[in-house]
């Protein structure tokens, strides 16, 4: 067999001998059982430098009735499985999709994706296929437009209204939701609860107080009901009534009161909520210890009648959740007369399309949004027999009733779909509830003689309602109606709150996981770059590889350190600083070390302070949405004359080179006055030199510019106190005289800069010169004496070695520096090396003066 | 519409090297344990979602290198951080000893005062050297709570972190209801002040 050894999943779809799943199944698997995967199209967006393979899948669900674009980002390619896909946006294909194509470059191969008020998402696409389960752009386009112009599919049955709801268990938000709801069967359970539906046109009677009772209407059945829903029609609906609020309203209320005291004995009830539009009510009372496990009661009506505004018809409902379950009640009164069946269906459509119950700011739920729907009320659908009128004596039997169902304009229409559709009405035994003659059971003998009909009655919809009794109430007579009563069992959807904790706790551990395990990760193949000995002005690199090894196109970048506000110390430079791997790449990085004239000073610096002195660096390798690395870089720096302090240097016994960096530190870190020597002998060693030199040697200075090929052994040569000759150019002893004295921490010149650019003479100046350390006083007063003999011979410029030295002696610590202070520092060096009279130089003579002579 | 969760804390875990930082949030972001011995090399996070009282609450918890070189790195992750849990091993003096040097850290770093004492590996009496007396003591001092667990046996881990979450809860809810007193009683002073001026012209 083929088995592939190279893809143990059977992830290469091309292997026809091993059976696979195509990519368009193992979309499908994504979804739920009533939600189809039309089409898949392989699109990739760009993000950055990053470049995200992508597929995009036009679904359609058959609760929701509508289709979306769900985009897909592809963790590994080729799918293997349906958790290889990632969604990271969805497209509801509603009035405001908008699929654009660039009409000026048609041939680039993007277009733009965009819904509501967001702003569009940019995709791109290949010009060939490349999976063979996918369509090319030309179908999905064409596609995707024809659903945007019917918005939906005619032949998805679209009992609900059409919604996108579905779509919210693939937005990020739904991700729990969508798992809980996957696994509703394991803590849902289901109550029986009893409903006991009413209805009763009673005809603008007024509510009598005597102690007549509507008991056989309301308290019928053995088992006491948990929730009652009692219609009314035509309350009191005269003119005269209905001008007047108040009386109309305290009508209600005795009906209400009425009710209440004719309920079912068994059980305690109390009134949830009426409503009430003019003459028709609703009302509903439920067993007093079920009200604390109902929430989110809302009322509303739809006005139909004259001009559809006076409420004379029309329906009222209420709409509240009981446990897990939604159950909506409606009580309507649809047009009168025989012949207006088309303005019953009208009303009832009406009803059906305008009834909302406001759910938050946002939303709205319809009467179809709910689990559980009862309909109940004056219809008023007529018997229509095609030859004359029958009139069933009161005590009729079953076939004669069923008889004259058969022309039942409700049953008729309905057949048609014409209104109600979805409803389910229960078999009726009991005799037309109209039209009476008022305190009889004997049908309208009046002028008009309307023929008796089947005006009252009770619809549901919904799952899991069992109906147990349905019949008309005749000893009740006080209307031309006989009151309609129904009863069902329900089973109302329950959380079981101790199973629901448990599977929540595991479903919030799943998404956990899900989201720990897709954090991008990264590995390096290094976290300890050595750099081993690290000598001044000496470059070394190191490279280290960085890896992408997870399911995801990754970024990274080192992070910025607060403490010094880049992402690594100065004598380091790391390239590239950041970048994007896709799945399976790796790259290199490049960390250069380079200890100069611009980082010595900081790295002693961090020597005399650090734990650890052979850790040069510790960078943070920052993985976007993810980990930080910490990459330690260590070097043993070889210490050098250079950027030592003048008392440093003069503390040596030995030369520096022969120092370890440990001895080095004590070194730096000693403040006692016991020096060795007057003068650092590698100044010495290079003034010594240079005296012999003619020419200009000092006609620029910057410590950023690279220093000259030569460098480097001048460095050993002064490290070693060699008695070789010197190895270099005079131009690099120069370059390495002025680097030993800008170097230091501390200009030489220090802690008295300021007095001294302040001082007005030489005299003045030479108070602070002698309050220096004995090397700083030494090393300055015979570098005067050296620029001041050059100056002589005619060899420098006066003015050009006092800028140059001037800047360097005096080099300010402070950030700005006034405006004058490059003239100052001139100023201040040309007063020390001047030609003079013979005494005054004699008169600041110390051991400077002689040794220029050996 | 329902969120994923109606708070977000990010958790510390800091300690000396080697206590079993990481394996505590392993044990409790994955439920896992391995015996085989990773030091962090940087600073690694995990998320996981509790419930606690009806409320949803997302940690995110962050486990630090515990090595001495990268505690100036380290310190720099304190920022913030809404809880911190101090580790030390049971089996280990000197990281016992330690803590008061963690527990400075946090002082120095950031501003938070929730935080728990964990004494982890408590698994072996025979090789526990910091005994849990000591370790109470030293806890009730500094007022922090101690939890002795294990990582390896699962001993207490999730106890520890929901008591952590739930403190850095408590106190959220507290401080949110005490930010509201305040904004009540600049609202009252505000009113009194446009009384008084409108009295004064």
């Amino acid at each position: 067999m083929e088995r592939g050894s190279n893809y143990p999943n059977g992830g290469d779809a091309s292997a026809a001998a091993v059976p696979v799943k195509t990519t368009l199944s193992i979309v499908q698997e994504r979804f739920k059982a009533d939600e189809t995967v039309h089409l898949i199209f392989e699109a990739y967006q760009i993000k950055g430098q990053e470049h995200i393979e992508g597929l995009l899948a036009l679904v359609s669900s058959a609760s929701g009735g509508t289709y979306a674009i769900i985009s897909f980002s592809l963790l590994r390619n080729p799918l293997t499985a349906s958790n290889d896909l990632k969604i990271n946006k969805v497209f509801p294909i509603n009035a405001s999709f908008k699929l654009t194509t660039d009409s000026k470059a048609p041939k680039t191969e993007q277009f733009d994706l965009c819904t509501d008020d967001d702003r569009p998402t940019k995709y791109y696409y290949y010009s060939m296929r490349t999976d063979p389960a996918a369509v090319d752009f030309n179908e999905f386009c064409a596609k995707v437009n024809s659903c945007k112009k019917t918005m939906w599919d005619a032949e998805l049955p679209s009992e609900a209204a059409l919604n996108f709801r579905w779509l919210d268990d693939y937005r990020e938000i739904g991700e729990v939701k969508h798992e809980l709801k996957k696994r509703e069967s394991e803590y849902i359970i289901y109550k029986d609860i009893i409903v006991y539906c009413a209805t009763w046109n009673v005809n603008n009677k007024p509510c009598w107080d005597n102690k007549n009772t509507l008991r056989p209407w309301l308290a019928s059945g053995k088992k006491a009901p948990d929730i009652y829903a009692i219609g009314l029609q035509e309350l009191e609906n005269t003119a005269r009534a209905m001008l007047n609020g108040n009386q109309m309203q305290m009508f209600a209320t005795q009906w209400v009161r009425k009710m209440l005291e004719n309920l079912h004995d068994d059980m305690e009830y109390e009134e949830l909520q009426s409503v009430r539009l003019s003459g028709i009510m609703l009302t509903i009372f439920v067993r007093k210890n079920l009200r604390q496990h109902i929430v989110r009661c809302r009322v509303n009506s739809v006005a139909r009648g004259v001009f559809n505004t006076l409420g004379n018809k029309g329906g009222v409902a209420v709409s509240f959740q009981l446990n897990e379950a939604s159950i909506c009640f409606v009580n309507s009164h649809l047009a009168a007369h025989m012949g207006n069946v088309a303005e019953r269906n009208d009303d009832y459509k009406a009803i059906d399309d305008y009834m909302r119950f406001e759910e938050n700011g946002l939303q709205v739920r319809t009467i179809n949004d709910h689990d559980h729907i009862f309909w109940l009320g004056d219809l008023n659908y007529r018997i229509q027999e095609p030859n004359g009128q029958q009139r069933p004596g009161p005590m009729s039997d079953a076939q004669t009733f069923e008889l004259m169902l058969q022309y039942d304009q409700l049953r008729t229409e309905m057949s048609y779909e014409r209104c109600f559709k979805g409803y389910t009405e229960g078999e009726i035994k009991f005799a037309p509830t109209y039209k009476y003659d008022v305190g009889t059971d004997t049908y309208d003998t009046g002028e008009k003689q309307r023929a008796p009909a089947y005006c009252d009655r009770v619809l549901w919809k919904g799952k899991l309602i069992e109906q147990l009794e349905y019949n008309g109430v005749m000893e009740i007579r006080e209307s031309d109606h006989k009151p309609v009563y129904a009863i069902f069992r329900v089973k109302i959807k329950t959380r079981d709150d101790d199973k629901y904790r448990k599977v929540l706790a595991e479903v919030l551990k799943a998404v956990d996981k899900r989201e720990n395990d897709s954090q991008p990760q990264i590995t390096t193949d290094r976290l300890n770059i050595e750099f081993g000995v690290v000598r001044f002005n000496e470059p070394a690199i190191r490279d280290f590889n960085v890896s992408n090894d997870c399911p995801q196109n990754v970024d990274f970048e080192f992070k910025v350190k607060d403490s010094h506000n880049d992402i690594c110390e100065k004598w380091l430079h790391v390239d590239p600083r950041g970048d994007s791997l896709m799945i399976d790449s790796a790259r290199s990085i490049r960390v250069r070390a380079l200890v100069d004239a611009n980082s010595v000073t900081g790295l002693l610096k961090m020597i005399c302070t650090a734990v650890d002195k052979c850790v040069l660096d510790i960078l943070i390798l920052h993985v976007r949405s993810g980990r930080d690395i910490f990459i330690t870089v260590t070097g043993e720096y070889q210490p050098s004359c250079f950027g030592l302090s003048m008392e440093t240097l003069c503390r040596t016994e030995r030369p520096i080179g022969e120092y370890t960096l440990d001895e080095v530190k004590q070194l730096m870190l000693d403040v006692t006055p016991g020096y060795r020597v007057p003068m650092p002998r590698e100044y010495f060693l290079l003034i010594d030199y240079l005296h012999n030199q003619r020419g200009q040697l000092f006609q620029s200075y910057d410590r950023r510019q690279p220093l000259s090929s030569q460098f480097n052994a001048v460095r050993d040569w002064l490290d070693s106190w060699s008695n070789d000759p010197f190895p270099g150019t005079p131009q690099t002893a120069a370059e390495a005289l002025l680097l030993l004295l800008d170097l230091p921490e501390q200009a030489l010149l220090e802690p008295f800069v300021d007095d001294l650019l302040a001082s007005r003479s030489k005299v003045d100046a030479e108070r602070y010169i002698d309050l220096l350390s004995d090397p700083k006083r030494n090393v300055f007063k015979h570098l005067c004496l050296f620029l001041c003999d050059g100056v002589e011979r005619g060899d420098y410029d006066a003015n050009n070695v006092a800028t140059i030295f001037g800047r360097i002696l005096l080099r300010s610590s402070k950030c700005n520096v006034t405006i004058d202070y490059h003239s100052r520092c001139n100023e201040f060096m040309q007063r020390f090396i001047r030609i003079e009279s013979p005494d005054t130089l004699s008169g600041g003579n110390g051991h400077g003066g002689a040794s220029l002579q050996t | 519409m329902a969120r994923h969760f109606d708070h977000m804390f990010k958790l510390l875990i800091i300690g000396d090297s080697g206590v079993g930082k990481s394996s505590l949030l392993i044990r409790f972001s994955d439920d896992t344990f391995s015996g085989s011995y990773i030091t962090t090399i940087g600073v690694d996070f995990k998320i996981r979602t509790v419930e606690i009282n009806g409320l949803r609450v997302k940690l995110q918890i962050w486990d630090t290198a515990g090595q001495e070189r990268f505690r100036t790195i380290t310190s720099t992750y304190y920022r913030g951080t809404h809880g911190v849990i101090i580790v030390y091993d049971v089996t280990n003096g000197d990281s016992f000893a330690n803590v008061r040097r963690w527990l400075e850290e946090i002082q120095n770093n950031c501003d938070v005062v929730n935080k728990v004492l964990v004494g982890n590996k408590n698994d072996d009496p025979d090789r526990k050297v910091v005994i849990t007396e000591d370790a109470q003591r030293f806890a009730r001092q500094m007022d922090i709570e101690l939890f002795e667990t294990s990582a390896k046996d699962n001993l207490n881990v999730e106890d520890m972190f929901l008591s952590i979450t739930r403190q850095v809860l408590d106190h959220k809810l507290r401080t949110a209801s005490d930010e509201q007193q305040k904004d009540r009683i600049i609202i009252k002073q505000n009113k009194n002040k446009g009384k008084s001026n409108k009295c004064c012209s």
